[in-house]
């Protein structure tokens, strides 16, 4: 990951080859309301995000992470800047048209805080159906997301509904929503405020693995200083300003 | 995936017994439907089911249904007379309540020309027609007689010989039929008392008038009540003579009001009727806008319980389209689960209902059509919501 203002040049490599940016953030700025009332949510920020990082956004309440995070996922439009997902431009200034919910559908998987499985699907009906509102069959879908939850190793809860099960299993529930359609870029929104440090880090581990292994890019939003630990990258966001912290904090 | 099929899966219970809720409102929309038809049905039937063209009744009068008319027995002869008239009939007909079958029982008596006249019985399903000029019923199976069961109207028992089913008057009560003569008399007939006391009255008027005690009791029969009335005289207009014509005539010469079988009908409808018919069918108009508001807060509270299940799927990129189908199937599902238990509902409780309730297919289509498009009405605001509701309330805590 990749913060500008602070000059920090060319993104950190991963792992062994080349890596393509999968989020290029460019000067990208919100402020609400106008005139006397204007707040600047975000100052002009910067950063690229590569196939397979980790990155961490950190921050207090209030200090523009969701603004960011919803900016990325095309959910609140930005006042200025620039953003490309994948390879495509869907800001410049302006939304530049592209159906965002399909957008969202096939490039960005979401982790929440509070789970958000749908509560009257199972777990792997809760899987399925990303990928069915892709397009896949119900019989495709229902084995790849067999094969998902049993990658995330809960298999064995596939038939259970949301209510029926612990944090834990519910946010791995969650994660394997979020890979059904393999996308590039996976947005987490403090996926381990709602667990105890132990869940929390194992979460963390598993959000790490499916970087490394799937080759997604993962944006992080916490608040939670101990989870930083296991991120490629840390960024910084006070009061609107990114910055990027040292990368001896946050050695891999 | 049909997410409203899950949904009502995994909230079965629930959505069952709002099922059973909302039928129960849709049942009494049907009853409401059966009683306003049957209102009318009932209101029409003895016009419509008594074989004549013409009703001759007291002039000024709206009679016999809406309004009482009274006419000397011998005014059927002058309109039998009159040319183009090819049967003319006297008819009695009035309301009686009387203890029948252990219960006090309300039911129209129909006095008619038992030996070829007009306006008897039609549709008698177990037993005959009157054969003797007295002493003889048929009555509607609604009062819980049997053939064979003797009756007492007046000073006389009545056999029943024949049952009806389905002869009701206007207000849906049970008729029954016997011979001109015995109409009058259990009509016009006074017990020993009354007539004393009418007798005494009449002989002070006289005396009061300046007659001796004699010449009042030789003037008393003179002002005594005729039973020699009937309340219409039934009229089939001879083959190839024109009703209007015949009607004109019996109007201009014989002084009195004349009807036919639309006309009469008409009368029942916008006089005796129109009233309660109109408050039926506001009625009816009320219970369906109720049910239609019932079910769209019903749809709207479902809708407002998956709220951020709408706002993660359209976080994650579900169409509207998945949204929307969502809430409507929901919706047609509950209008149509309610309506098929409101239509069983209905058939249950039909046999035993006191009133007449009449079925029309056509009405029954139609309020399904109703409360189909009004399902459809009622889910708007619930997508309206949904549609609005913004992807990011899937975040946070």
């Amino acid at each position: 990951m990749t913060a500008s203002p602070g000059a920090l040049g060319s993104p950190p490599q991963v792992g062994a080859g080349v890596r393509r940016p999968v989020v290029e953030v460019e000067n990208v700025s919100k402020t609400f309301g106008s005139g006397e009332l204007a707040v600047q949510a975000l100052k002009p920020c910067t950063f690229n995000v590569q196939q397979g990082e980790l990155a961490a956004l950190l921050g207090p309440s209030g200090s523009g992470k969701t603004t960011l995070l919803l900016s990325i996922a095309l959910i609140l439009e930005p006042s200025s800047g620039r953003i490309a997902i994948n390879g495509q431009e869907v800001y410049n200034n302006g939304w530049t048209g592209v159906d965002e919910r399909a957008f969202r559908r096939r490039n960005i998987g979401f982790i929440f805080q509070q789970h958000n499985l749908i509560p009257f699907l199972t777990a792997l009906e809760n899987v399925a159906l990303m990928m069915q509102l892709n397009g896949v069959n119900r019989r495709e879908a229902t084995r790849r997301a067999k094969e998902l939850l049993g990658y995330l190793e809960i298999a064995h809860r596939a038939d259970s509904l949301p209510a029926n099960l612990s944090g834990g299993e519910q946010q791995r529930v969650a994660i394997g929503r979020a890979l059904a359609n393999e996308p590039p870029l996976i947005l987490a929104d403090e996926p381990t405020a709602a667990l105890d440090t132990e869940r929390g880090s194992k979460v963390m581990s598993l959000l790490g693995k499916i970087a490394r292994e799937r080759k997604s890019a993962v944006i992080t939003v916490t608040h939670d200083h101990r989870m930083i630990e296991g991120f490629d990258t840390v960024y910084h966001l006070d009061d609107g300003r990114l910055s990027r912290m040292p990368e001896t904090i946050t050695a891999h | 995936m049909d997410l409203a099929v899950k949904d009502i899966r995994r909230h079965l219970g629930k959505f069952l017994a709002t099922i059973i809720g909302v039928a129960m409102l849709l049942a009494i929309v049907l009853v409401m439907n059966g009683i306003y038809q049957g209102n009318i049905a009932d209101g029409v039937w003895l016009i419509e089911n008594t074989a004549t063209d013409l009703w001759v009744v007291e002039r000024g009068r709206g009679g016999p249904f809406n309004e009482s008319s009274r006419m000397p027995l011998d005014a059927y002869k002058s309109v039998a007379a009159t040319p183009g008239v090819a049967k003319a009939s006297p008819m009695v007909i009035y309301s009686a309540q009387r203890d029948i079958a252990g219960k006090s029982q309300q039911f129209t008596l129909i006095g008619y020309d038992v030996f070829g006249g007009l306006g008897g019985p039609g549709g008698i399903v177990q037993g005959r027609a009157i054969a003797a000029p007295h002493y003889e019923i048929v009555a509607d199976r609604k009062l819980g007689l049997a053939l064979g069961d003797e009756v007492p109207f007046g000073t006389h028992e009545y056999t029943v010989v024949g049952i009806t089913q389905g002869a009701v008057d206007a207000s849906g009560n049970p008729l029954v039929y016997l011979s001109l003569p015995d109409a009058q008399e259990a009509q016009f007939q006074q017990d020993n008392r009354a007539l004393a006391a009418a007798r005494a009255a009449n002989l002070k008027k006289l005396e009061r008038a300046g007659y001796s005690s004699d010449q009042a009791s030789r003037l008393l029969p003179l002002l005594s009540s005729s039973g020699d009335t009937v309340n219409a005289v039934l009229v089939n207009v001879a083959p190839g003579a024109d009703s209007a014509v015949v009607a004109q005539h019996i109007r201009n010469w014989l002084y009195f009001n004349v009807y036919t079988t639309g006309e009469e009908r008409e009368l029942m409808l916008e006089g005796r009727l129109r009233k309660i018919s109109a408050v039926l069918g506001l009625f009816r108009a009320l219970l369906v806008i109720v049910s239609i508001v019932i079910m769209a807060l019903i749809i709207y509270v479902l809708t407002i319980e998956k709220i951020r299940s709408i706002a993660t799927l359209k976080l994650i990129g579900a169409s509207n389209w998945v949204i929307v189908r969502l809430i409507l199937e929901q919706s047609l599902a509950l209008t149509l689960a309610s309506f098929a238990v409101a239509y069983l509902l209905r058939e249950m409780i039909a046999p035993n209902f006191p009133r007449t309730l009449a079925f029309l297919a056509a009405e029954t289509a139609l309020t399904f059509g109703v409360m189909l498009v009004g399902g459809v009405m009622a889910s708007l605001m619930a997508i309206w919501h949904a549609l609005r509701t913004p992807p990011q309330m899937a975040l946070g805590g």
